[in-house]
């Protein structure tokens, strides 16, 4: 009984996200102290993390990401509405002075010399949206940025609603056919989206670091195309896979075991 | 001639700021003939293949390829930019 409400709980939250204690009593028909008696065990047990504190209280899922809101900003069709406020970077200026907030990362387990290697990747995915999209912004302008760290975890979503990888490397390359395959070209072959300026090293960079280690993934999706590196590729891809895909622009995710 | 690149900040990304950083060198350095120029990584956190590449471009173009070396650094962030860039 006790496992089988438990399991029931971890359902719930898988489905939904982001669980109040209220819903999961709604759900379940059984007493809030109950409720809170699997809900401290399972915090104990590192299956699900506690947010935020009071009536405001959501349980999640250890180890996955939030990432709801940059997803559903990254598919809006029309300008989303509401105000991303500090994940958004309008510009390169902010979106590097948050870069630094990485740092932090070593005060929750990151090890010292995997820090320079994250901000460098995130440094140059950050950088390509304002370098490809200056200017020619949808509507948005400036890239979604934001890291949370969960159960050893570390993710790391970047998104912008510019023109897309295609887009940008079909001025250069009119040979490539699709989001596909211009994703593909992007992450594994040398071609600058900014010809005649020599450039286009920025994303193999990218690959090279996510593959070389043991516990690390990126995907990347733009438009109707989705490319996946590393052991926790799949991962990513799987996360960026449950929203509908950019209309047009770019969105990045790269998780990083600290374990 | 010994370039400390930590005096152009500890987070060195993007190419407009490797651009920039190029730029305030070359005004700043007055090597004599056949003088190598060492970019020095110490007290640097993180450099990303965009901004490293900018800056080896630059030199390299008014200084000639040989006599501008990177020091050897721990900083893995460094060594594989490198690896990219030299590729």
């Amino acid at each position: 009984m006790k496992t089988e409400t438990r399991n029931n709980i971890l359902q719930i939250i898988k489905k939904r996200g982001g669980v109040r204690p209220n819903d999961l009593k709604k759900e379940l028909g059984i007493t809030p102290q109950a409720i809170h008696r699997h809900l401290r065990s399972m915090v104990a047990a590192s299956e699900i993390e506690v947010i935020g504190r009071g009536p405001k209280t959501l349980y999640y899922i250890a180890g996955n990401p939030r990432l709801d809101k940059v997803l559903n900003w990254s598919a809006s069709n029309d300008r989303p509405a509401g105000d991303p406020g500090e994940s958004n970077c309008e510009t390169r200026d902010v979106f590097t002075a948050r870069l630094s907030h990485l740092s932090s990362l070593t005060k929750t387990g990151l090890k010292e010399e995997d820090l320079s290697l994250v901000i460098s990747v995130a440094g140059e995915i950050g950088n390509n949206c304002f370098d490809h999209n200056l200017g020619n912004w949808r509507d948005v302008p400036g890239c979604w940025f934001e890291f949370q760290v969960t159960a050893g975890r570390l993710w790391i979503c970047i998104a912008d609603r510019g023109q897309g990888v295609f887009r940008s490397l079909r001025r250069v390359d009119p040979s490539i056919p699709d989001d596909q395959s211009a994703l593909i070209t992007a992450f594994e072959k040398t071609l600058s989206g900014r010809a005649p300026e020599n450039r286009g090293n920025g994303l193999k960079f990218v690959r090279n670091i996510i593959v070389v280690g043991e516990k690390r993934g990126v995907a990347c999706r733009s438009g109707a195309g989705i490319v996946d590196y590393g052991s926790l590729g799949q991962e990513c891809r799987s996360v960026l896979a449950v929203h509908p895909h950019p209309p047009i622009g770019t969105v990045t995710l790269i998780l990083w075991s600290m374990i | 001639m010994r370039i400390a690149l930590k005096s152009y900040g500890t987070i060195l990304t993007s190419r407009p700021a490797g651009r920039e950083a190029a730029l305030s060198m070359k005004a700043h350095i007055h090597p004599v003939p056949g003088e190598m120029i060492e970019l020095d990584f110490d007290g640097v956190l993180s450099v990303g293949p965009s901004w490293l590449d900018e800056v080896l471009s630059s030199l390299r173009g008014d200084y000639g390829r040989e006599r501008v070396i990177c020091l050897p650094t721990k900083n893995f962030s460094v060594i594989e930019s490198l690896r990219v860039i030299d590729a």
